[in-house]
């Protein structure tokens, strides 16, 4: 579940549009900016299935729930690599979005 | 004889406690067994065999394999035989390998699936009987899902490189399983690649349904409503437990079935799926959307195609 029993508010900052928001410390960081009808991390599972929403922790503290291995390995975990919608911050927190949505806005080929 | 329809899917989970939760509290499927390796094993109240969802631990989300039960033991050898003529490889596999389950048939789709044909799985029953049965059993949990309906899976899909899996499949199922199309998406110039492929073997619009991407995956697995107030209230549960929706309530333009789109925690995308369209016959004429409605083939409603509809999926090996 996306809600812990955590108590506070840290700004989530990202350096890829320089926009920040606010992030209660029982959401996690793709929740609470949807929450706010916010973009900049795409959204997408939101139970770290999926990997869209890769961010690279650059500053602050933050716990994760489990996360697939398809997407973030334990060597990338390691050095601050995580899925926002499995990541709770425990300071503000300063990242880089990694994941992407499918590109191309014109699909070539239907769906694709 | 020959197949009857999808018997069940292995579901990988990233936290079990989470995703009992979910199948069992929220979607309402019951729990029939837990083996010493920590599979979970469900069932719809609706179906009479032991399990439709198997549910795995694993450290990556997405379907270990998907299966689909056939009429009679006999039909296994048939279909066994047909499959090497196609050139794919197929193993028997013996009894228990399966969980719960008699022999199967052990394969890879061409698109990369793994997939089991069976005959054979323990009877559990319906939670209603079959002596002067209630419409519907008392106790029901969440959505009350009845039964898993179909799956879709996603395939692999690269025109300008030859690739399109979605054909690939669907040649295989049609001339191989015996499966019906019932609608496809056509896309390209001049509409002439099948960028999506719904299937039948059941009477109902699809059993299975590919869908074109960039890699293999597992799009998303479905389960029965009977009708239109049946999804909406399972929306309701959905937000009542805060449950990433990822479609609220609408129409398929596709099979007309009335839909919504939901993950488990581990991110595996479920559907609940109401109406059963129209009447799948095998001399029904296919139906055809092109690329320039595909919006409307997907999400009838509002006409335009979920950016996330073909990005976000899980892994489908």
């Amino acid at each position: 579940m996306t809600e812990t029993t955590a108590t506070g508010n840290y700004r989530v900052h990202l350096v890829d549009t320089g926009e920040s928001y606010s992030c209660p410390a029982n959401r996690t960081l793709l929740n609470a900016m949807v929450a706010l009808g916010r973009q900049g991390i795409p959204s997408g599972c939101h139970g770290g299935g999926c990997g869209v929403c890769k961010v690279h922790i650059l500053q602050g503290e933050v716990t994760t729930l489990a996360m697939s291995r398809a997407h973030v390995s334990k060597e990338e975990e390691a050095i601050g690599y995580a899925l926002a919608c499995r990541t709770y911050p425990i300071s503000d927190v300063v990242l880089k979005v990694v994941g992407r949505m499918r590109k191309s806005v014109v699909y070539r080929y239907g769906f694709i | 004889m020959g197949v009857m329809r999808i018997g069940h899917i292995n579901l990988r989970v990233l936290d079990m406690v989470a995703a009992r939760k979910h199948y069992e509290e929220i979607l309402g499927l019951m729990p029939s067994a837990e083996d010493d390796k920590g599979n979970v094993y469900l069932k719809g109240w609706d179906e009479w065999d032991k399990y439709s969802i198997m549910l795995s631990a694993s450290d990556r989300a997405g379907m270990n394999h998907v299966a689909y039960k056939v009429e009679s033991d006999g039909d296994l050898d048939e279909l066994k035989s047909r499959i090497i003529e196609y050139g794919l490889d197929v193993e028997m596999v013996p009894p228990g390998t399966l969980p719960f389950c008699g022999r199967a048939l052990r394969f890879w789709m061409p698109s990369g699936h793994l997939m089991y044909l069976y005959a054979e799985k323990e009877f559990v029953g319906k939670a209603v009987g079959v002596n002067n049965p209630d419409p519907w059993p008392d106790g029901l949990k969440g959505a009350g899902v009845h039964w898993l309906d179909h799956c879709l899976l996603i395939c692999e899909l690269d025109p300008p490189s030859g690739i399109n899996k979605v054909a690939d499949n669907t040649r295989f199922f049609t001339e191989v399983l015996g499966f019906r199309l019932t609608e496809q998406i056509m896309a390209g110039p001049d509409h002439t690649v099948q960028a999506a492929a719904f299937l039948a073997r059941t009477t109902t619009p699809h059993d299975i349904a590919f869908v074109g991407g960039p890699t293999l995956g597992l799009h998303h697995c479905s389960f029965f409503l009977d009708e239109w107030a049946d999804v909406l209230k399972a929306a309701d549960v959905l937000g009542k437990n805060k449950v990433k929706i990822d479609v609220t309530p609408q129409r398929h333009g596709i099979t007309r079935g009335a839909t919504s789109y939901f993950f488990d925690p581990s991110g595996n995308r479920n559907e609940t799926f109401a109406g059963l369209g129209y009447l799948s016959q095998p001399d029904m004429p296919v139906i055809t959307w092109t690329e320039e409605e595909i919006g409307s083939a997907i999400f009838f409603h509002t006409g335009e195609l979920n950016p996330a509809f073909t990005t976000v999926y899980t892994e489908g090996v």
